[in-house]
């Protein structure tokens, strides 16, 4: 059967960049999915509020650095300013949960580190909410309106904005990864820890810059999802980072080249993906399935291709 | 360690044999010395011990993590409204002792469905999927308002009848469910003592040691899991019963993180652990908001005087001001509602960090974390 697209190109084209949009933050959050799994073998459950709180910090940096009256150059620099303070927060705050109650139950059964992810991340979601009396905090709506494009085909300074930025702190990630000495060591820890600490990596520092790695770009998704959604709220950690996740499943977990593309594969699923389906006839999918269609993805990848999509090297088996 | 070879007195040997049914019959004894609301509280107490022995089954018995728990808790909840409640496109005004198995087996054939396709996987892989499960099914209540009425929810589900009389009153119920926790225990206890039990404890502990023991890993898990869901199912068909009103909203994460955290805090894969976690987690915040709780704190107007004097006392010796405490007699209520989460939350990190066998471990698993040189005895594991 045919299928007729009944909508119009502009739509379309307008799907697919809120799909690379959204596919961003969830790439730039699943880097820290993935390479604490890789290292760790363990999922760290905190890393959606770790997000949030980079969210926070890089508000309260913009509402200190003049919040809604910043204009002309002043806003890329108190945008730079708020993605720092943002990456400071989310850093300073990953390592002190890694020192307190990660590293005390490394080696302990496989649950119990688990089980003290979830209480951070309770812990952190419900103090941020109690601080905030559970109201949504609102980004100063200062970056440049308009867009870029011809005809059908368009996408606003801000989707570009994060995009493009998104993009440039991974290949800086992956440079950092496939071309320092400390990547070279946090790539031999996930290898195998033990041969890599008789080989003279020191272990528990190469996890801590592992999270430190992934909180710095959570706390720069953090700013960027602010900047663009505006509202903000103590448990807005918890659906990106449980789709992160996904992405960083679907991509194959413990690879950051496939954390990157699951992040992708996962936004275009979820916008361009719901849209098609409604095309089909009898189907009306609100926004709402949205989050359906993400899980009943991670489900049917976890069943059919438990490495990931982009299987590589010897992963071993999920 | 204490010096095990010397026998015991007789009477404690007694009271060992006999501590359930002692036990119970104090619990029996509670409607007569406490008020409705009390009893009420226990209600929900003795509830969540029936889910907390379910999932106890999954994580404690056969160490596999489920954070979609909630899910066969609505399985069976649903099975009870939409099948007796006035306001479901299906309402057949079944009769709660025919909708009871019928609930049970719906959330285990959804236990096996879920299980089914996951249980081979690891651990991890498995929380997460039955984490985004249970999110799954949340969002299905709310979509799929056609059948199941959406967040409006399905109301006045009808009490069940036992020998012609009504179950009513609290007390009615305390027993009831008390009931349904003893019998659940029952069975639970008996399976762990089972080789079906000792086949889980293979897998928990080393799956590939298990398999190559010739324990058929899949097959004993999706067993546990399926158990693990009825017992889940019955909870919901219970709690649709009792509280005669069901909506998506009652189905959250947070009853999945709230089970699981009764488990794990009281001691995985212990009874008694269990109805302490139930006791500290779903009854301390409700007696946090009774009356005669306020009525207490009302008596630290003192206590609240005094700290709010510290407080100004930083106030001015520092630049910027600190807010000043609220009445006493509304700690409680303040307690149980915002900061609830976040002492709970913290409480989930320090009990892996300091005791991360739970309060009340079971007696294995004690050996099991022992911190002593001497290796434990060898567990028998294979059936």
């Amino acid at each position: 059967m045919p299928v007729a697209l009944t909508l119009s190109v502009s739509f379309w084209s307008d799907q697919f960049v809120n799909g690379l949009t959204t596919g961003s933050l969830y790439a730039l959050i699943a880097l820290g999915y993935t390479m604490v799994y890789g290292v760790l073998k363990m999922i760290n459950f905190a890393h959606g509020e770790v997000f949030m709180l980079g969210s926070f910090a890089g508000y309260g940096a913009l509402v200190a650095m003049g919040g809604n009256d910043l204009s002309g150059p002043a806003v890329a620099l108190a945008i730079l300013g708020a993605i720092i303070v943002a990456m400071s927060a989310s850093v300073s705050a990953s390592v002190v949960i890694e020192r307190l109650a990660y590293r005390p139950l490394r080696g302990a059964p496989r649950l119990a580190p688990l089980i003290s992810a979830i209480g951070v991340s309770i812990f952190l979601q419900y103090l941020v909410l109690e601080q905030t009396s559970a109201r949504a905090k609102f980004y100063p709506d200062i970056f440049p309106r308009g867009a870029l494009g011809a005809g059908p085909f368009e996408i606003t300074y801000i989707q570009l904005f994060l995009i493009a930025s998104s993009v440039a702190m991974m290949a800086l990630l992956y440079a950092i990864i496939q071309r320092t000495r400390l990547g070279r060591a946090i790539r031999a820890v996930a290898e195998n820890p033990t041969n890599a600490s008789l080989m003279g990596v020191d272990v528990n520092r190469t996890i801590v810059f592992v999270f430190i790695l992934g909180a710095a770009m959570a706390g720069v998704a953090g700013v960027l999802y602010g900047l663009f959604f505006q509202t903000i709220r103590g448990s807005m950690g918890f659906i990106p980072g449980i789709k992160a996740f996904t992405a960083a499943v679907l991509g194959g977990i413990g690879s950051i080249p496939g954390a990157m593309a699951g992040g992708y594969v996962l936004g275009l699923a979820e916008t361009v993906g719901r849209e098609l389906l409604n095309e089909l006839p009898g189907v009306n999918l609100g926004n709402q399935w949205r989050d359906v269609i993400a899980f009943t993805l991670l489900v049917t990848i976890l069943i059919f291709r438990p490495t990931g999509i982009f299987a590589q090297r010897s992963t071993t088996r999920a | 360690m204490p010096d095990r070879s010397a026998p015991p007195p007789p009477w404690t040997r007694t009271l060992a044999r006999f501590r359930w049914p002692l036990f119970v019959a104090f619990t029996c004894l509670l409607p007569f010395l406490l008020t409705d609301v009390w009893v009420q509280m226990l209600v929900f107490v003795a509830l969540f011990i029936v889910l907390g022995l379910g999932l106890n089954v999954v994580v404690g018995f056969a160490g596999l993590l489920d954070l979609g728990y909630v899910a066969f808790f609505a399985a069976g909840a649903y099975t009870m409204g939409l099948l007796t409640s006035p306001g479901s496109p299906i309402d057949a005004g079944l009769d709660f002792w025919l909708i009871l198995p019928i609930g049970i087996l719906i959330a285990s054939i959804v236990g096996l469905l879920l299980g089914l396709p996951v249980l081979p996987l690891r651990g991890d892989y498995l929380a997460i999927v039955t984490l985004g499960f249970g999110e799954i099914i949340r969002l299905f209540l709310i979509n799929r308002d056609d059948l199941t009425r959406g967040s409006q929810g399905l109301s006045a589900i009808p009490r069940p009848d036992l020998f012609g009389y009504r179950i009513d009153s609290f007390t009615e119920w305390f027993y009831f469910v008390v009931a349904a926790a003893v019998v659940v225990g029952f069975c639970t206890s008996r399976l762990r003592d089972s080789r079906i039990g000792r086949a889980w404890e293979a897998i928990r502990e080393d799956e590939d040691v298990a398999a190559a023991m010739g324990v058929n890993t899949t097959k004993y898990k999706l067993l546990a899991f399926a158990s693990g869901a009825a017992i889940g199912g019955l909870g919901g068909v219970i709690y649709a019963a009792f509280i005669g009103f069901i909506s998506p909203a009652a189905f959250s994460l947070q009853v999945s993180i709230d089970v699981l955290a009764i488990v794990i805090i009281g001691g995985m894969g212990s009874t008694p652990g269990v109805i302490l976690g139930s006791l500290i987690l779903i009854g301390v915040p409700r007696i946090l908001q009774f009356r005669e709780t306020s009525d207490f704190l009302a008596n630290l107007g003192w206590l609240r005087d005094a700290l709010n004097g510290l407080i100004s006392a930083l106030d001015a010796a520092t630049p910027g001001s600190l807010g000043r405490l609220p009445p006493a007699e509304t700690w409680g209520a303040q307690l149980a509602d915002d900061t609830r989460f976040i002492i709970f939350g913290a409480l989930l990190v320090i009990i892996m960090v300091v005791r991360p066998s739970g309060l009340w471990p079971s007696s294995r698993r004690r050996l099991e974390f022992a911190h002593d040189d001497t290796p434990p005895p060898a567990p028998v594991t294979a059936p």
